[in-house]
């Protein structure tokens, strides 16, 4: 307790290398933390896209039932899909009664004959979507397949790029705030030099003259990422009926507190681990005591 | 309790600090280091916290090789003794209850038993009223006894005093070398103090090492101040 108070005070006491410290933790884990939701979002996205049909193969007026049944059994056969539903030329009906009740005009003249039969096939994930594509239209009783292949490559694609862009922005953010650990430290070190020194010939051991110094990096990372923490909460907290408005039927909000919680516990501890080990490295090399 | 066997140091410039010295010091013995600036009586006292390491030779306390003392144990050696550095070495930002606290402090001491100890302490050197004073509002015997009450505080088997009536009048200076001889009344402290001051040395006729160029020219159990 006494060593924390200390700690405290040599912090109070060279306030701007303390801001400057917390201000690049802060900056680094309010960045982490986009990247996080915007990955997470992503992710859902993809996730509500796998779960609805994503391949729709009309077949031909003439298809008997045992030739769609042989070809819903090959595309099961394939490994990749999670569900196949037939859709029989009167449940089609059904499905643009239903869609079209408001439109009388275009209801009238329409008949089952009108309509084809179908199978809406899930895939297991999206980027399965090509293969099994390519199996249904493969089928000379298919007509024509409705997919939205182009739309999953590219949500995956982006999601990827996110990621892989992410974790190197965010390590680049981490090292700096690594470095700027490394350097207030020191310069705490240098500061407290004579003190640390009398405490060695009174006798304290290397860890209690270490244990400041290494509670200090700590707090610089549980503060900064407890600020980035809030910054994100209040951000999306903001600006959540636009984003939901944008995403339409994909569900994202409200998010649940415990993912903040969550969030910050992750980020406090590798901000802490992030703290301590540069407060290590610069006890290591600034900390030359017998 | 403290022997120094054949130690020799010769720092990388080449200056010989000490040559061959052996020395036998006993529980509650009291000994002046005395001689000339550079005749090593510093580097001998540093020699037995191992702030400075031997070139060759051996050092024991308590029978115990020093110098194969692992250096996370260097500690626990350390509380065993006090020292008066040349220099004071008070934090110019503590007080003076805060600088006399810091060794107790180090070992985790509780807040209630360090502030029953310094008190006691303070009491004793006659500083209790400038408890909550800084080093620079103390004048130099002030200081002194702030400095020897952090030494003493943590009750060390051995007191070490480099120099410690350097800048003092002589009334002070006998004052601070009788607070030192009570210490070793009272509880068989080893008391070795480095020093040049001739008169404080003759006065208290007690055990005298001389060095000269590093070299112990005499070792005598009621010396007085002759170096040649």
């Amino acid at each position: 307790m006494r060593q924390a108070n200390r700690t405290f005070k040599v912090m109070r006491r060279s306030p701007y290398q303390a801001l400057a410290a917390t201000m690049a933790m802060t900056l680094t884990f309010f960045v982490s933390s986009i990247f996080i939701v915007l990955i997470i979002g992503g992710q859902i996205v993809l996730n509500y896209i796998e779960q609805r049909p994503q391949v729709i193969a009309f077949f031909k007026d003439n298809t008997s039932q045992n030739k769609i049944d042989e070809i819903i059994t090959n595309v099961k056969n394939t490994g990749f899909t999670k569900d196949i539903k037939f859709v029989s030329k009167e449940e089609a009906l059904a499905i643009y009664r239903e869609r079209n009740k408001d439109e009388p005009l275009l209801l009238e003249s329409v008949s089952a004959d009108f309509l084809p039969a179908s199978i809406d096939i899930s895939v297991k994930r999206a980027q399965d979507i090509a293969e099994v594509t390519k199996v249904v239209k493969n089928q000379k009783e298919v007509e024509r397949v409705i997919t939205p292949e182009n739309l999953v490559a590219q949500l995956v694609k982006w999601t990827k790029t996110l990621r892989t862009g992410g974790i190197i922005f965010v390590t680049t953010l981490m090292a700096i705030s690594f470095f700027i650990i490394i350097m207030v430290v020191g310069m705490r070190i240098a500061l407290r030099r004579e003190e640390i020194n009398i405490m060695n010939l009174v006798g304290a051991t290397k860890w209690y003259i270490a244990r400041p110094f290494f509670l200090e990096g700590a707090l610089y990372g549980i503060i900064g990422s407890s600020i980035a923490i809030l910054f994100i909460y209040a951000l999306l907290l903001f600006y959540s009926p636009n984003i939901q408005n944008f995403l339409g039927p994909i569900q994202v909000f409200p998010i649940k507190p415990i993912f903040f919680l969550i969030l910050w516990a992750a980020e406090a501890v590798v901000a802490s681990a992030i703290g301590i080990v540069g407060a290590f490295i610069a006890l290591y090399r600034y900390l030359k005591i017998k | 309790m403290i022997k120094f066997d054949k130690i020799t140091k010769k720092f990388p410039s080449g200056q010989l600090a000490l040559a061959d010295i052996d020395v036998d010091i006993q529980k509650g013995e009291f000994v002046f280091v005395v001689g000339s600036s550079g005749a090593g009586k510093s580097t001998l006292l540093k020699i037995i916290t191992r702030e400075v390491e031997p070139t060759t030779g051996k050092i024991y306390f308590n029978g115990e090789d020093i110098l194969k003392i692992p250096s996370h144990k260097l500690p626990i050696l350390r509380r065993r003794i006090g020292t008066v550095f040349q220099d004071f070495k008070l934090l110019p930002t503590r007080t003076v209850f805060e600088n006399v606290a810091m060794p107790l402090e180090v070992v985790s001491r509780k807040e209630a038993e360090i502030e029953r100890e310094v008190a006691s302490i303070l009491e004793k050197v006659g500083l209790l009223e400038k408890a909550s004073s800084f080093p620079a509002q103390l004048s130099g015997g002030e200081i002194q006894r702030t400095a020897i009450a952090r030494a003493i505080i943590s009750k060390p088997d051995v007191l070490l005093a480099d120099e410690p009536t350097g800048d003092l009048d002589p009334k002070t200076a006998l004052a601070v070398v009788e607070l030192l001889e009570k210490i070793n009344d009272d509880h068989k402290t080893i008391v070795i103090v480095a020093t040049h001051n001739s008169q404080i040395v003759d006065h208290f006729k007690k055990r005298v090492l001389i060095l000269e160029h590093g070299k112990l020219i005499k070792d005598e159990k009621q010396g007085k101040y002759a170096t040649s």
